[in-house]
């Protein structure tokens, strides 16, 4: 499959070719879409290119669980929505995953998780520029008095990008439910955990 | 709709969705974060504590005229405390913010009601929080936090006490709030968006 820039990359990762070759149909006008038949393989597709893992949980070999464990070892921020076979609850969404899918998988649920997790990353996108250029302003407001700084063009065009960047950040996940604020505030504390065990990292 | 609110010096109300930073030291925002969030008849009160006892948070709602049945606490204390009536999940850490998350979830899931829950949800503080985690981490969880308010059409309070930080952490948490309140023993004034002000219709 061509691998065109302009479009999110989705890694499917299923051991039913038939399905394979449904969700294969329903992402490629919208997605690059890679493929494997299974754990190993879908480790050895895995890179930084991929924005969205879609995994099945029940595979003969190394199970989707396992899967998970090794990908999230690896410093990236692509998000994983793991296709079960029973809806899990609240705990089971703590266990690593962003999303999940119960099966059978239709084409609009398909779509719209997909579509979801792309908006969480542009979430994390923005709030990682918020970040720095809070830190900048906090800086500056700390070195000299306000009235001072309103004066400065500089500062002032940095108000202007922060305020365009929150209306942004709110603008992105209009409608986040439960298990999404779950899944987010557990990411942020993954990679916290990552940056002090892990050194592979400075990819961010 | 709106949040209404008592006793501040220039706010009446505040907007569906909207986050609000308090600003003091922590004896003068904690009573001042209670009456804001003190719930009206229709709605819902959730409490994260790091720095009060779940009892003494209960008792005080109940002061203020809220009923057992509207309360829920996050209790980040590290006390086992158990109230009649009241929903109350012990947290070992402050630090612990996906149990945060999880908890609150929960609170609310438990609830289980069709229509949308009118909430008012309380964070003190966040000065304790951020003594156990990155400044990074809470700048992030409380952008999460606030975009999930947002969403449900809460209203969020957030207690911080600046003399316990250095100003650039300040100023960088303060980014994260539609608005913010100065508390002092006689007032309470608020800056920013989001506020409906006395007269202003």
């Amino acid at each position: 499959m061509a691998d065109r820039d302009d479009q999110p990359t989705v890694l499917v990762v299923e051991d039913e070719h038939a399905l394979v070759e449904l969700y294969v149909r329903w992402l490629e006008n919208d997605y690059t879409v890679l493929t494997a038949g299974g754990g190993e393989e879908a480790l050895e597709q895995f890179d930084e290119r991929i924005d969205v893992v879609l995994l099945d949980r029940l595979m003969p070999g190394m199970s989707g669980d396992e899967v998970l464990e090794k990908l999230r070892k690896q410093v990236s921020n692509c998000k994983v929505a793991m296709v079960t076979a029973v809806e899990p609850d609240f705990d089971v969404i703590s266990m690593g995953f962003d999303d999940y899918l119960t099966k059978p998988v239709e084409r609009e649920e398909l779509l719209e998780t997909i579509q979801r997790l792309l908006s969480r990353t542009q979430f994390d996108d923005i709030e990682q520029e918020l970040y720095a250029l809070s830190s900048k302003q906090a800086a500056l407001r700390s070195s000299k008095p306000i009235e001072e700084l309103e004066e400065n063009e500089e500062f002032r065009e940095l108000q202007r990008r922060i305020e365009e960047l929150r209306t942004r950040l709110n603008a992105t996940l209009p409608d986040m439910d439960d298990d999404e604020f779950v899944a987010m505030v557990r990411d942020i504390e993954g990679d916290t955990d990552g940056t002090d065990t892990d050194v592979s990292g400075g990819s961010k | 709709m709106s949040y209404r609110v008592d006793g501040f010096e220039n706010a009446i109300s505040f907007d569906d969705g909207v986050s609000l930073l308090m600003n003091g030291t922590s004896n003068t925002t904690t009573p001042r974060l209670l009456d804001a969030i003190t719930p009206e008849d229709d709605e819902q009160a959730v409490v994260i504590t790091t720095n009060t006892g779940a009892e003494t948070i209960v008792n005080e709602l109940e002061r203020r005229g809220a009923v057992r049945e509207q309360i829920g606490i996050i209790d980040c204390t590290n006390t086992d405390s158990e109230i009649e009536g009241v929903p109350v999940r012990n947290l070992k850490s402050p630090g612990d913010l996906t149990g945060i998350s999880l908890e609150f979830a929960k609170l609310f899931h438990d609830k289980h009601s069709d229509d949308p829950i009118r909430a008012r949800i309380g964070f003190a503080s966040v000065s304790t929080a951020l003594m156990y985690t990155e400044l990074r981490t809470i700048f992030r969880f409380l952008h999460v936090f606030t975009a999930r308010i947002r969403s449900g059409n809460m209203f969020g309070v957030f207690s911080l006490d600046p003399t316990m930080h250095d100003e650039k952490a300040h100023n960088t948490i303060r980014a994260v709030f539609d608005c913010e309140a100065k508390v002092n023993e006689s007032e309470v004034k608020v800056t920013g968006t989001g506020f409906q002000q006395q007269g202003v219709l």
